[in-house]
């Protein structure tokens, strides 16, 4: 019984080291991006029409928002671009979100991009908007770098992006899990 | 109880027969179409034109099925054990109904099948329904033609014992000359997103799958390919195909749906073909399906893991490297189909991500903003760069629209040869399924399934529809999503036409009765379908609309005028909706036996199929 529990014991000493790890590597990333990303162009991914249709309640049509949501191509490519390269500095399966704030009151705010593993603490399936985050708003007021365990398995640092006024104008999520779930998401 | 004691005192058959009836101890049969419910009545929205059967008597072509329900009763509703025996000289395959609860109208319905076998000793009721007041059980009967049966009368019987006496139901099926053909006239396509759906819905069965690399997750591997198998296996024995999306809408890939890849650049490649072999070799050769009755056959579609996020990473999209991984894992793609011999089955190469999932900056599934359309351009020049033109692997473009169905039949002439378009806004463009078709392109169309608090008929609406306005399949978009509780709390079943059978003891999918019926539906409409080609194909769809439901043929088709003329992007879904109403009503409130007058005309239209 004894060496059963000093197994256990040891299992979790084990998966904090991991995940103490993991958070420094999530961490050196986050610090990358906020250097690397330009919020200006950020700021131009969603078109002027697509963000009108965001916050437009149509009950004829919940998936109004959804239809006419559109991007300008060459500003989410580049980003895009730079938060693949930015996931690469990990050699484990690591997502580099874009989140957005929106405004609004109460505040929401949208991914603007996710990547190939899918990852994300904050994104709910499908969903085009959403509340603002307390770790977010802290974020985006701060403009401090904030570690996240809100999901089993998930660690996540989000950190702010700043545009060429200095202005904080969004944030990444650096984003992986302990372990990996190769089906989740997979639709 | 009056009547009860009264007939106890009686003997011989007579005595018997009436026990039977005086004691609620019922056997009776029903046509496919009226749903028995867990009463001793039929379900609300089937009971038009309902009459309980005496006596089976049904009349089928060979190379197919023939079926019917049977109802079992016992009015006291108290825990009476019975038998059910099915006597038959051709192969009878029984099933017990199980009476979905279901939330949105609080109602029972039969439809997820059980298979049991001949005798089958239950209680009425049976207890893990958890149904109060329940008093009948009801139980599919599927009679199975084989080709090579002799096309004359056979008869059988259903019984039913108790220990209070028995009832029996003669059988009678009239086998015809003609055999149902193989092929059928539309492609019903049942589509399915990924495989965590199966780890949620078959918990036991896979449970290692999450194991650390070793023999335990292997095997677990091996586990889910047979249960995927299993999923493709049963709409392939209910004339059906099915598709699972590999890959999310940010381009991650499902690790049993792509081979593995190895390098950046120029040097990226296929490094292991192991999982994906042991997944797909039997779909495409066939042997999946060797215990089937319809025979091996290859799958005839499959949707390929390409996607803006594989085999090309998007972070060198737009530049050579790109199109050097692209062409590079393709390439080797074609060599091992070929070399496998894999040359029956359509490798679509089709884009389901949409803009508003976040991972890409174009819409690959139902594009509304015409500059999208470029991607498809792109990713078109990059296939026939890696597809040797002599190939005997069939690569084919697949795109799925709606909103801008006629600029992309143009636009993309010649780079997407795979349409399947929204039904309803297909029939603004009366012109364009012949046109497609001509110029060698397949047309499907894709909806929903109807829930089963619909009227029977109602899965037959839609390939019917197809094989009269000449479109080759439609897709129902999701049908192995049952919902969390669909046992006791089912949310209509509009997303699935299977349940998993692990409540049941069964490794695999339970069919439905709306798929059965559709997979009869289907075998009608292959035997039109003949009679079609053979004769006056006008004639004989008049005939069927007439018959099915009073809609003459030339309605069936819809005005073009009555299409929206604002610009695509002001359209939204509610004016769609507006737009179709007319349309659709002419195919609401369809009668419960629609379809079997179709079938009347199914069946004496043989065509020379003898």
């Amino acid at each position: 019984m004894r060496r059963v529990l000093l197994i256990f014991i040891a299992a979790l000493q084990l998966t904090a080291a991991n995940a103490k790890k993991l958070e420094q590597v999530l961490d050196q990333i986050a610090k990358t991006a906020t250097v690397m990303i330009d919020g200006d162009v950020c700021q131009k991914i969603v078109t002027p029409r697509a963000m009108e249709y965001m916050f437009r309640k149509d009950p004829r049509d919940p998936w109004v928002g959804g239809d006419n949501y559109d991007v300008d191509d060459a500003s989410f490519i580049q980003v895009k671009k730079i938060l693949i390269r930015l996931a690469q500095l990990a050699d484990y399966p690591v997502d580099v979100n874009l989140w957005m704030p929106l405004g609004g009151n109460p505040p929401r705010v949208h991914v603007a991009i996710r990547n190939r593993y899918e990852m994300s603490q904050f994104w709910v399936w499908g969903a085009l908007t959403q509340e603002m985050f307390p770790e977010m708003r802290t974020v985006l007021r701060t403009g401090k770098r904030v570690t996240v365990e809100r999901k089993r398995g998930f660690v996540s640092v989000l950190a702010p992006v700043r545009n060429s006024l200095d202005d904080i104008v969004g944030l990444v999520e650096v984003v992986s899990r302990t372990e990996p779930d190769a089906r989740e998401n997979v639709k | 109880m009056i009547c009860r004691t009264s007939t106890f005192r009686v003997h011989g058959l007579l005595a018997l027969l009436f026990a039977g009836q005086c004691l609620a101890l019922e056997l009776r049969g029903l046509p496919e179409f009226f749903r028995p419910d867990p009463f001793g009545g039929i379900v609300e929205c089937d009971r038009a034109g309902a009459t309980w059967l005496d006596t089976v008597k049904l009349t089928a072509a060979r190379g197919g099925y023939a079926s019917f329900h049977l109802s079992a009763t016992n009015g006291d509703g108290d825990m009476r054990e019975s038998e059910l025996s099915v006597e038959f000289p051709l192969p009878a395959d029984i099933y017990r109904e199980w009476f979905h609860f279901n939330a949105p109208d609080r109602r029972y319905y039969p439809d997820a099948l059980i298979p049991v076998h001949s005798p089958y000793r239950f209680p009425i009721p049976e207890p893990d329904n958890r149904i109060p007041g329940q008093t009948a059980q009801a139980f599919w009967i599927d009679l199975w033609i084989p080709a090579s049966t002799v096309p004359q009368m056979y008869r059988g019987q259903a019984k039913l014992v108790s220990g209070s006496g028995q009832k029996i139901v003669p059988i009678e099926l009239t086998v015809l000359p003609a055999v149902v053909p193989e092929e059928d006239a539309v492609t019903l396509d049942n589509n399915s997103y990924g495989t965590s759906w199966l780890q949620e819905q078959h918990p036991k069965t896979l449970a290692q799958l999450e194991q650390p690399d070793g023999r335990a997750r292997a095997a677990a591997e091996d586990q889910l390919y047979r249960l995927i198998h299993a999923y493709h296996g049963i709409f392939y024995d209910h004339r059906g195909t099915f598709h699972q999306l590999g890959y999310g809408h940010a381009g991650k890939v499902g690790p049993e749906f792509a081979p593995e890849l190895s390098g950046a650049g120029r040097h990226k490649h296929i490094s292991s073909w192991d999982r994906f072999d042991r997944h797909y070799a039997p779909l495409f050769d066939g042997s999946a399906f060797q215990n089937s009755r319809r025979g091996p056959r290859p799958i005839p579609y499959v949707y390929l893991p390409i996607n803006p996020e594989w085999p090309a990473s998007f972070v060198s999209w737009g530049e050579p490297g790109y199109q050097a991984e692209f062409v590079n894992v393709v390439s080797e793609m074609e060599k091992h189909f070929r070399e496998k011999q894999w040359t029956s089955t359509r490798f679509e190469v089709f884009f389901n991500q949409k803009k508003r999932y976040k991972g890409f900056p174009w819409d690959g599934d139902e594009v509304r903003f015409e500059r999208d359309n470029r991607y498809f351009v792109e990713y078109h020049r990059m296939l026939e760069a890696a597809i040797p033109p002599d190939s005997p692997v069939h690569f084919a473009m697949r795109a799925d629209t709606s909103w801008t169905m006629a600029r992309q039949f143009e636009l993309l002439k010649g780079i997407v040869t795979f349409w399947v378009a929204g039904e309803g806004e297909l029939t603004w463009y009366p012109d364009a399924v012949e046109r497609l078709k001509q110029r060698g392109d397949t047309i499907w169309t894709y909806g929903g399934t109807p829930p089963v608090q619909s009227v029977t008929t109602g899965i037959t609406l839609n390939p019917l529809r197809s094989w009269i306005n000449g479109v080759e399949g439609f897709v129902r978009w999701q049908t192995v999503a049952p919902g969390p509780d669909p046992w006791f709390h089912l949310q209509g079943g509009g997303e699935t036409l299977v349940y998993p059978g692990e409540r049941f003891g069964v490794a695999g999918p339970l069919a439905s009765v709306r798929l059965k019926i559709q997979r009869n539906c289907l075998q009608d409409i292959a035997l039109l379908e003949r009679a079609a080609r053979a004769g006056s194909r006008k004639k004989i769809q008049q005939e069927v609309a007439a018959a099915f439901n009073g809609v003459p043929l030339a309605e069936w088709g819809n005005n073009p005028a009555l299409r929206s003329n604002k610009p695509v992007l002001d359209w939204d879904n509610a004016d769609i909706g507006d737009a179709l109403r007319p349309y659709e009503a002419r195919f609401a409130n369809l009668e419960p036996s629609a379809w079997l007058r179709v079938r009347r005309i199914a069946l004496a239209a043989d065509g020379g199929g003898r």
